[in-house]
């Protein structure tokens, strides 16, 4: 009795201030570190994009200039939407490739689970610029792809496969390389969490093993694959280093055009930072509207 | 001493008037020798690391013969490289904040740099190889009279090609849009490749084309894009595409050609009949630096004869020393380093000022995106 009566009583003064005190004291540095890195600098750039600020010295004034050139440009436009499909193309496909991999992890049983898990991600160990570069090796005229078909007298040394490095394609195999254990991670995770007695249930039932997938650890396991497209779609979006590396002329992506107008070509800031400032909208409405997919209660109720 | 920015441009400047006054006495009484001691005298007085913005393989990465003068004279203020992929770059870096002693523009860019207020005339009597240096180029440096460009390298725009693969119908521009070539050739990255389109498609002024004529290179550049396999911006990037044979033909430099023969690649550097753009490097010296004397030994190191004589035997690109030569004379040949006016009419298209370079640059901008 004297214990719940000690429970409701109200608390003391100090430790309430105390409690008020701390929640604002925990929050303040990452909301501080937010604002500061994060918030003010996207603020700059947009002022950067309604000429408030610009790089040329001399008068400078509000304008919408430079977002009636954009949106009315169908070079920009064009060149985010092509960024668009490649993005969409290489997360989709390196979802569907990651998704058996995370399940044979996640319910395979193995007790070598994490050893597997670790061997998946041990690609991260090393540097990202290495990884992409070795595919130069790999997907060049003289390398390994075309060496092997060289050997098996599929082509001949004066006619490779041209098509593998400095294209698209090349573009899209490395991202969907490099993410790979990132789209992993998060299916893996939501399918480990998965309550295993739904399965019985549904196997007592009389579900076979692919009904059961479908219909419990498919739509279960949904959060993790939405979690796990953005991971891949919302970077790939805006990539430059792999399409730089060795996209060539037709890999070149949004991402290179933000990167060309502010540094490489001639500094066109203003221009730079619509660019910039867009693709963080449409990144910023594609979370929220995925957001609803990504909470587990949701999906499992629909 | 002030301690302002404004402040220190002064002090500087005064710097600078002193270092003149001292220069020019130097000059009266002791002739070179004295003024090559007082200059010295100058960068000693100077702390710090001399800051340099230039291009890559002109810094520790490959270029350190061309100011190892400087190094041993200086060993206390040794040059910190900071890169620059073109002069646009340098201008982005500029702006927004670097301050480097000094950097490498082309000679297209003298004019605009000399009048943006980014920089500050040098003074010629404290390099002691400037009266060797071409004097057509030193003219080049020129802007309302005075030297804001020390020349120092130089070359051309043209074409490289691969003999044993490519058989041009003509000598011209034109092989960047060869149909036959399709996905062995490389554009260079720069807003350039619009002047060599005006060229190709005869146009009297290309540096300043109207806008009618822009849309029409603009259009031919679309229209050819899809010829290209690569667009590059570093020449190593060429060297490694080229070099494994994923290229054919490329918009180059001299130290390309160069480069791909010593892979034993058959390679010919092709002079178009619509003449090869030529350029040359400038010096340029940052307004308000705080190490102007250092700059000035180290520009001065650059324009030595053994410099020189290096960069032509290991670059392929010529020299403004005039008395530097190539041991190779089948190099000399090539690249017509006797010839003093080599980079102007009617050998060449001396690169110049582009009074619309925004507009250029956005039209390049938009060739890339399509």
């Amino acid at each position: 009795m004297a214990t719940e009566a000690g429970a409701a009583a109200p608390l003391p003064r100090r430790r309430r201030l105390r409690l008020d005190l701390s929640t604002p004291a925990l929050l303040g540095l990452p909301l501080g570190w937010l604002a500061v890195f994060f918030l003010v600098p996207i603020a700059i750039v947009a002022a950067y994009s309604f000429n408030v600020y610009s790089i040329d010295p001399g008068p400078h004034s509000f304008t919408l200039k430079a977002w009636h050139d954009f949106l009315h440009s169908p070079i920009y436009l064009k060149l985010f939407w092509k960024s668009v499909k490649m993005s969409l193309a290489v997360s989709a496909v390196v979802v569907v490739l990651a998704y058996p991999l995370a399940y044979f992890l996640a319910l395979s049983g193995t007790k070598r689970k994490y050893v597997l898990l670790l061997l998946l991600i041990a690609p991260f160990l090393t540097s990202y610029l290495l990884r992409v570069l070795a595919w130069k090796v790999i997907l060049g005229d003289q390398g390994v792809i075309n060496s092997f078909l060289f050997w098996t007298g599929l082509r001949s040394p004066d006619h490779p496969v041209s098509q593998l490095l400095y294209s698209r394609f090349a573009v899209m195999l490395v991202l969907g390389y490099i993410w790979l254990p990132f789209v992993a991670l998060p299916i893996f995770v939501s399918l480990e969490s998965l309550d295993r007695r739904l399965l019985e249930a549904a196997s007592d039932l009389g579900a076979s093993r692919l009904q059961a997938f479908r219909r419990v650890t498919l739509p279960l396991s949904l959060p993790g694959i939405f979690a796990a497209f953005l991971f891949v779609f919302i970077p790939t979006l805006g990539e430059f280093v792999t399409p730089s590396l060795v996209g060539g002329a037709s890999g070149y992506m949004y991402g290179n055009q933000i990167v060309d107008l502010f540094g490489t070509g001639f500094p066109d800031w203003e221009t730079g930072s619509v660019l910039a400032i867009f693709l963080l909208g449409v990144v910023a409405v594609l979370t929220v509207a995925f957001a609803r997919f990504l909470q587990p209660g949701q999906v499992a109720t629909e | 001493m002030k301690t302002t920015g404004e402040g220190e441009r002064e002090y500087r400047r005064s710097e600078l008037l002193k270092l003149a006054a001292v220069a020019g006495g130097a000059v009266i009484l002791g002739g070179p020798a004295a003024l090559a001691k007082a200059a010295q005298e100058g960068a000693t007085s100077e702390s710090g690391r001399l800051q340099v913005l230039d291009w890559v393989g002109y810094g520790n990465d490959g270029g350190q013969s061309m100011f190892a003068q400087y190094v041993k004279t200086h060993p206390h203020n040794k040059p910190q490289f900071t890169h620059m992929t073109n002069e646009s770059d340098a201008l982005a870096k500029l702006r927004a904040g670097l301050k480097p002693d000094l950097f490498r523009p082309y000679v297209g860019w003298v004019k605009y740099f000399a009048e943006s207020g980014l920089v500050q005339p040098w003074n010629p009597k404290l390099i002691s190889n400037f009266k060797h240096l071409n004097p057509f180029m030193v003219k080049a440096g020129q802007q309302h009279g005075k030297q804001y460009g020390i020349p120092d390298d130089w070359g051309f725009d043209a074409i490289l090609y691969r003999s044993d693969k490519v058989h041009p119908k003509a000598r011209s521009w034109g092989l960047l849009f060869d149909e036959r070539y399709k996905g062995r050739i490389a554009w260079f990255d720069d807003l350039e490749m619009l002047v060599i389109a005006g060229l190709y498609l005869k146009m009297a002024k290309p540096w300043h084309q109207t806008d009618e004529q822009l849309k029409r290179s603009q259009d031919l550049l679309i229209k050819k894009k899809h010829l290209v396999r690569l667009i590059w911006a570093s020449e190593s990037d060429l060297w490694q595409a080229f070099g494994s044979k994923e290229l054919w033909i490329a918009y180059a430099w001299p130290n390309d050609w160069v480069q791909m023969k010593n892979k034993h690649l058959k390679v010919v550097y092709m002079r178009p009949k619509e003449k090869p753009i030529a350029w040359v490097g400038m010096f340029m010296l940052l307004k308000g630096t705080p190490r102007p004397h250092l700059a000035h030994a180290y520009v001065d190191a650059w324009s030595s004869a053994k410099s020189g004589k290096w960069l032509e035997n290991n670059y392929g690109y010529g020299h403004a020393n005039t008395v530097a030569r190539p041991s190779s004379s089948a190099l000399l040949k090539a690249l017509q380093l006797t010839n003093p006016k080599a980079v102007t009419e009617p050998a060449a298209h001396l690169d110049r000022d582009i009074p619309r370079r925004a507009v250029y640059a956005r039209m390049w901008e938009e060739v890339k995106a399509s």
